[in-house]
């Protein structure tokens, strides 16, 4: 066999030595002379309309350089990686972390300080915390186009017709928790111009994209935006979203001076996005042997006060929602839906660890009801060469899950000699 | 407020500057001494990344008065390698793949660090509850376990090979 130098063989990580010697350079490690700190006031109400903003108090502060608000924005005052329906600086809140202003400050301590004098006028409007409300037809409109953001739909087959005639049916309704990603590094990052040139540094996943919202949200060409993607500290997901990008790019790019910032861990809880809360109403039916015939599922995400990468996770909620099984029959609905609730985005998994935990619960349910053991059943339905997918694609080549399964089972009597009685 | 007048051993070396007495460990090393290896993951330590020695103790250095370092030894991620040569537990974080994004990862050696000066040959339940302290998002802990392992066993060698 001819040998290659790369593949199958472990190669010392770039960025190894400076990250166990402490070089490494995450977005708050960056040494710049002379830069202002920035930090922003979040609402502490919910939902509401931005009546007034007075900074006059802020101002007088000493140290204080500069107050921005929504009026600011030179740009179009919306980001998001799929929907720009996020605006740098809101002048309608529509969760508990809404950013208000932008305070540009010689210290940290001015800056915080400047967050306490700052009125803030909002004329409140009804939160809706759970998506129920939110979809219910007299709900206020999150967002223009209303709360319902997308429904993303998987049909196959019949579902009704199997659903009819299946020796069992089970049906159960279950529900996920918001997840925060708490990577160990928070929000952080400078800015500063450079020949006219907007330069950002900051711990992101997305540089590309940061660069295509930055540019919109100040005004500029995308040319006079670069960003530089610092040693970043954890992400899961997380940081896929702007964060201190477009704050650090408006007061640099307005005050012509080096800024930085760094959101504590509170803020960074607070202000960032979360895995989305799923509601799933699932029925599976099965033969008396433990074939599957037929899922029907209705999935509703919460994806909070924004976007962000909602209708991306709930379509692959919904394109995995059958689990790694063979499923002939299948009609699912995913609801993407805006709340008053944080914003939920991409985080590890992008909805299928919600939608694995409903399919593989129904698997042992149905094993229960047949009399089956819960290998079992899995052994008689899991996806091999030549299956077809709830989306009718053809696996044509390997598929891992069956000799995964017996892997597991394996090892799982090798550490656990005696589990469950099963007959192998 | 009057400044105080802390003096204190960074990494072998003696340091004395003038401080705001509310300011914290953390923010000495990493804004006036710019030893910005110390991390600051939440500030109220819980998760460790602040992780510096004093006096031969771990601490969060983010709980840490300056003042409360007078007259103390402070050895930071910095003060690991000795003239760019990797320590036994940094080359062991390489070589187990402990290191992903590496935010932890100074906090993690230094936990490590003062286990090994205590237990040289520590079992894993040992390691486990020397890196309890530091939380990371990112390895799943199995791997730094296996590299504070990895590091041990090569000290140990080194001691039996020097003894002999
Ligand atoms: S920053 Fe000190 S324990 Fe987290
Ligand atoms: S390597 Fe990322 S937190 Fe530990």
């Amino acid at each position: 066999m001819s040998e290659t130098c790369v593949v199958g063989k472990s190669a010392p990580r770039v960025d190894g030595p400076a990250k166990v010697s402490g070089k490494s350079q995450y977005g708050a490690d960056i040494d710049i002379p002379g830069a202002l700190f920035l930090k922003v006031l979040r609402s502490k109400t919910p939902h509401g309309m931005v009546k007034r903003i007075d900074v006059a108090e802020a101002l007088k502060i000493p140290g204080v350089v500069r107050v921005f608000t929504h009026a600011d924005v030179p740009g179009e005052n919306s980001y998001g990686i799929i929907v720009k329906d996020q605006p740098a600086l809101t002048d309608q809140v529509r969760f508990r972390g809404d950013a208000l202003a932008l305070v540009a400050a010689e210290t940290e301590e001015a800056a915080k300080q400047a967050l306490e004098v700052i009125k803030v006028e909002i004329e409140e409007l009804p939160p809706l915390y759970d998506v129920w409300s939110a979809m219910a037809e007299k709900a206020q409109a999150i967002h223009a186009k209303g709360n319902i953001l997308t429904v993303s739909r998987v049909k196959k087959g019949d579902a009704a017709a199997a659903l009819r005639t299946a020796a069992v049916v089970v049906s159960r309704r279950y529900t996920t928790q918001r997840v925060e990603h708490s990577y160990i590094e928070t929000e952080a990052g400078v800015a500063y111009m450079d020949n006219g040139i907007l330069v950002i540094k900051a711990g992101t996943q997305n540089p590309h994209y940061d660069r295509r919202d930055v540019s919109r949200v100040l005004g500029l060409p995308m040319h006079k935006v670069r960003i530089i993607q610092a040693a970043t500290g954890g992400g899961f997901g997380g940081k896929l979203d702007i964060s201190v990008q477009c704050f650090l790019g408006l007061a640099a790019l307005k005050l012509g001076r080096p800024v930085r910032m760094v959101y504590d861990r509170r803020e960074s809880i607070a202000a960032t996005g979360k895995r989305h809360p799923f509601l799933v109403e699932y029925t599976s039916a099965a033969d008396r042997e433990g074939k599957l015939l037929a899922v029907k599922a209705k999935i509703i995400g919460d994806t909070g006060a924004y976007a962000s990468y909602g209708p991306a996770t709930l379509n692959r909620a919904a394109v995995h929602a059958t689990g790694p099984y063979e499923v002939p029959n299948v009609d699912i609905e995913a609801l993407c839906v805006y709340t008053n609730n944080p914003f939920s985005g991409a985080m590890r998994g992008f909805g299928t660890p919600q939608m694995a935990f409903a399919a593989e619960s129904q698997m042992d349910l149905l094993a229960q009801e047949l009399e089956l053991t819960p290998l079992e059943i899995r052994r008689r339905n899991v996806l091999r060469p030549g299956s077809l997918t709830a989306t009718g694609q053809r696996l044509d080549h390997s598929v891992g899950i069956s000799a995964t399964l017996e892997a597991a089972w394996e090892k799982a009597g090798r550490v656990m000699p005696g589990l469950g009685g099963e007959v192998k | 407020m009057e400044k105080f007048q802390l003096k204190m051993k960074v990494n072998g070396r003696t340091v004395t500057v003038a401080v705001e007495p509310g300011l914290r460990l953390l923010d000495v090393l990493r804004d006036v001494l710019h030893l910005t290896g110390t991390k600051e993951g939440c500030g109220e330590g819980e998760c460790g990344a602040c992780s510096v020695i004093l006096d031969g103790e771990l601490v969060d250095s983010c709980l840490v008065l300056a003042p409360q370092a007078h007259g103390k030894e402070v050895v930071t991620i910095e003060g690991i390698s000795r003239e760019g040569e990797l320590d036994a537990l940094q080359r062991a974080f390489l070589t187990a793949g402990a290191v992903q994004c590496g935010y932890c990862t100074p906090g993690m050696i230094l936990a490590a660090k003062a286990l090994l000066s205590r237990n040289p040959n520590p079992g894993r339940q040992e390691i486990a509850r020397g890196i309890s302290g530091n939380l990371c998002r990112c390895t799943g802990y199995a791997k730094i376990v296996k590299a504070v392992e990895l590091a041990a066993a090569e000290l140990q060698q080194k001691e039996g090979a020097a003894g002999v």
